[in-house]
């Protein structure tokens, strides 16, 4: 292990490339635009390939060629990109192309803030795209977690053959930490599963099992395709059976293995705690800080954002009288809890978004005294 | 733990003050949180920029109380008066901060800068009246070090040190 | 009795023939014109090449058609995943082939940056005047004053020469050929496939669309076909040509001849520099 002084950006970056990314296309974004200047300077060295694409359409469709060429492959970005980048998120769900998307979240709509951290882009990341479809969004806490994280979210994205977006904020991005780097022998690696004769590329028997992604070039005579296509490729756009069959399968790929690709980390006792509070990313640092020396509190942190894992919040959240849900945004991780939980029992956001100020603890504790 | 913080005017080097004192402390073995809010610009606009440090990992690095922070010019108080009126010891440049904050000590760091031909390094001034106050042993060797690795070491070296001094000399 | 089999079919997957084209539709010229360019440079199996394609009439033509890998991307998206398949793999040989519109109007920006970038990849471009697959819309190559269901009073816009805007570029090779030009076509094709192997390779191919510009002119597609060898000259004549007459001539020729180094030779000295 390395004592490394990073940003959330530069611990991305190191993180990516000791999971063995070899691709990157990206354009240029604040507050992202570190994780490209690292892998600009980093990737070469790997004996990788860095571009500096026109636009962020063509970043994500790069790292999808890339991919199926063989590379674990990632981009990052911010808001206005991520935007861009949707069409072809939604071409790598369907096409099952393992893929990391970073998203360094600033304040918007639109061009908003550039330099202001925010969360706003919860439910863009599950929901941005048009269609049936599913993949996995992580967030990380703090640099340290960025780095661990991203390597999770390369492991994930080839084990289970699909884009996983990885988001962040600006706080985590340029924030700086210190990050313990693994050596290579510290980290277990998860390589896509490759073809062996006959097997289809896009299907299995068992929706949890991905099928097997070849190299192009190894002479299978792959056709991928975003339309509608059956377990050979074949594209198919008219039968009922083909489509309903394929996005139940992409579907239950992703929410089939929730087990293993659900993170959480809970604070404090579930069958003690009379409130709770649920948070996701650098915001949680502020609510851990309210909860010191609070036994009546139970503090639910979210790491894998999608597929939720509805049940085991309900379970969590089953006694207590008062949620409290901090965001940098008017509020989205705050519909999840509402799903959850018996009517009768208070949901409070603490929202606050705009302007790079984050939510303090003392913001957070005067909520939960309600 | 440690909690400092620089605020001022975009161009007047706050977050380079912010990253020389996280990357000393880093240095000493300190687990270190470092962070910053500032314009788009360059020029103008408040800058905040601060440090965490601790024997242990930060829990949380969004700070509402600092143990020191150092104003280098009025801009940066109209967007962060609430937060620098919470902390513990208030540094105000004496000529570059107009407004008076009750408890605050009134520095003339710019002054004497100026006076010592090291005015465009007032941020590193800023960072050697900080560590006149938090007394670390052996900073100023890690900080040297750490000069020399960047342009203008002897301009910065000198500045360094008279914020040392003269911060001590002004509160003795 | 010795069966002769069409030169195309083995490049071809057999089992989703017949094409869903119109009866009619160049697009099967422009594929036999490819096939016979790799019978002639004796390469029988595609499996090296990598075709990637958009959303078209003509982007169908790999995919499913051509035996080989193919990617069937999004409407624009080609020539990005192109390039992310040579960067990720140089020994492929990458091939896009699209139309007008994917790779012209959605997908311009990309075209022009990967001929800026001179990246090592074969485009063809099927201009068929108009957005085939969506009913005969208007493209950026849409003649000017031409009826179409988005220019119900005559199309108001300029087109756009696409071939001699990317020979304005660093790119490697651009030609235009109409479909009645077969032979220059194929050896076009001959030459970016095993003579000029690097850098940025464009071919436009001028080909109207049999149901939505022929069929409205009231012609055949044999007519048409007659009528193209007159109306596509060598554009040094074409030059020559009084303004008023070069509005009714297509000029065709290789407009940019080249074999200076790519994107991947270039990037492939950044790293040598790097491990000295
Ligand atoms: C983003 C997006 N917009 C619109 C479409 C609808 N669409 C499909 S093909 C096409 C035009 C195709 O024209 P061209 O590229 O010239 O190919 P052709 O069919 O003429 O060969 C359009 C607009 C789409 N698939 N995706
Ligand atoms: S619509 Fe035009 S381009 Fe498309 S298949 Fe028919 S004739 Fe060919
Ligand atoms: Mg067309």
């Amino acid at each position: 292990m390395k004592r490394m002084f990073l940003s959330g950006n530069e611990a991305v970056a190191y993180g990516a490339i000791d999971a063995g990314c070899r691709f990157y296309a990206g354009y240029p974004i604040t507050p992202s635009s570190e994780i490209m200047h690292m892998m600009a300077k980093l990737l070469p060295e790997a004996g990788g390939v860095f571009i500096q694409a026109e636009d962020e359409l063509a970043a994500i469709n790069m790292i999808i060629g890339a991919s199926w060429a063989g590379l674990k492959s990632m981009a990052a970005t911010s808001g206005p990109g991520f935007s861009l980048m949707q069409e072809g998120i939604g071409y790598a769900v369907m096409t099952e192309t393992p893929l990391v998307i970073v998203d360094v979240m600033r304040a918007g709509p639109a061009t908003g803030q550039a330099t202001k951290a925010a969360q706003g882009d919860l439910m863009q990341t599950r929901w941005g795209r048009h269609g049936d479809q599913y993949l996995v969004v992580l967030a990380p806490e703090s640099p340290q977690e960025a780095y661990d994280l991203i390597i999770e979210a390369f492991n994930i994205s080839e084990s289970l053959r699909t884009p996983v977006v990885f988001l962040m904020d600006e706080f985590i991005g340029h924030g700086r930490e210190v990050v313990f780097r693994k050596e290579p022998g510290e980290i277990k690696l998860v390589e896509r599963r490759r073809s062996s004769d006959h097997e289809p590329l896009f299907g299995s028997d068992d929706p949890r099992i991905p099928p097997p992604m070849p190299r192009l070039g190894e002479g299978y005579y792959v056709l991928v395709t975003g339309s509608t296509h059956n377990e050979y490729g074949y594209r198919d756009v008219h039968s009922f059976e083909t489509h309903y069959k394929l996005v139940r399968r992409l579907k239950e790929k992703i929410w089939g293995n929730i087990d293993k690709v659900f993170k959480y980390e809970v604070i404090g006792d579930p069958g003690r705690a009379e409130k709770a509070i649920v948070c996701f990313g650098s915001t949680c640092r502020s609510a851990k800080e309210a909860v010191m020396g609070l036994d009546n509190v139970l503090l639910i942190r979210l790491i894998t954002l999608w597929p939720l894992n509805y049940d085991l919040l309900r379970e969590l959240l089953s006694n207590v009288r008062l949620v409290v849900v901090p965001e940098l945004s008017l509020g989205q991780l705050i519909y999840d809890v509402q799903q959850v939980i018996d009517s009768g029992i208070k949901v409070v956001g603490v929202n606050k978004v705009g302007g790079g100020v984050p939510i303090y603890p003392s913001e957070i504790k005067k909520a939960l005294e309600v | 733990m440690f909690k400092i913080a620089y605020l001022g005017r975009g161009g007047q080097g706050i977050v380079f003050a912010a990253t020389l004192t996280a990357e000393a402390l880093y240095e000493k073995g300190y687990y270190v949180a470092q962070l910053q809010n500032y314009g788009a610009s360059v020029r103008g606009g408040s800058v905040l920029g601060y440090v965490v440090a601790d024997h242990e990992p930060i829990k949380n690095p969004f700070i509402e109380e600092f143990d020191i922070i150092v104003v280098l010019h009025e801009e940066g108080l109209k967007r962060w008066k609430r937060l620098v009126e919470k902390s513990k010891k208030i540094i105000l440049d004496k000529k570059l901060v107009k407004t008076n904050i009750p408890g605050a000590i009134k520095a003339p760091l710019s002054t004497i800068a100026e006076k010592e031909g090291v005015y465009q390094a007032l941020n590193i001034v800023a960072v050697g009246a900080v560590f006149s106050i938090l007394d670390i042993e052996g900073i100023d060797k890690v900080i040297d070090k750490l000069l020399q690795k960047r342009k203008n070491y002897e301009v910065n070296k000198k500045a360094y040190m008279i914020g040392k001094r003269s911060f001590q000399h002004h509160n003795h | 009795m010795i069966k002769h089999e069409h030169l195309s079919l083995k490049y071809m997957r057999r089992e989703v023939l017949p094409t869903a084209f119109c009866p009619g539709c160049y697009n099967g010229i422009v594929m036999n014109a490819l096939f016979q360019a790799f019978e002639e440079l004796g390469i029988y199996d595609l499996r090296k090449y990598v075709f990637v394609s958009g959303i078209g009439c003509s982007s169908w033509i790999p995919s499913p058609y051509i035996k080989a890998d193919s990617l069937h991307t999004l409407h624009g998206r080609a020539i990005p995943v192109a390039t992310g398949v040579k960067l990720a793999n140089p020994e492929l040989e990458v091939i896009v082939i699209g139309g007008d519109g994917d790779l012209a109007s959605i997908g311009g920006n990309h075209l022009l940056h990967a001929a800026r970038r001179n990246m090592d990849l074969v485009v063809i471009m099927i201009n068929n005047l108009v957005y085939g697959m969506t009913r005969g819309q208007a493209a950026p190559t849409t003649p000017k004053g031409m009826v179409t269901p988005t220019t119900p009073y005559g199309n108001p816009e300029e087109p756009m020469d696409v071939a001699r805007l990317i020979a304005n570029t660093n790119a490697n090779y651009v030609a235009r050929w109409c479909v009645s030009q077969y032979l220059f076509l194929k050896n076009s094709f001959k030459k970016v496939l095993g003579e000029i192997k690097r850098g940025f390779r464009f071919i436009e191919v001028y080909a109207p669309c049999t149901t939505f510009v022929i069929r409205r002119e009231n012609k055949t597609p044999g007519q048409k076909l007659k009528e193209l060898m007159n109306t596509c000259i060598g554009y040094e004549k074409w030059e020559k040509l009084p303004a008023e007459e070069r509005t009714k001539h297509i000029p065709t020729g290789v407009f940019r001849e080249e074999d200076k180094p790519g994107f991947l030779d270039n990037y492939k000295q950044l790293i040598a520099r790097l491990k000295r």
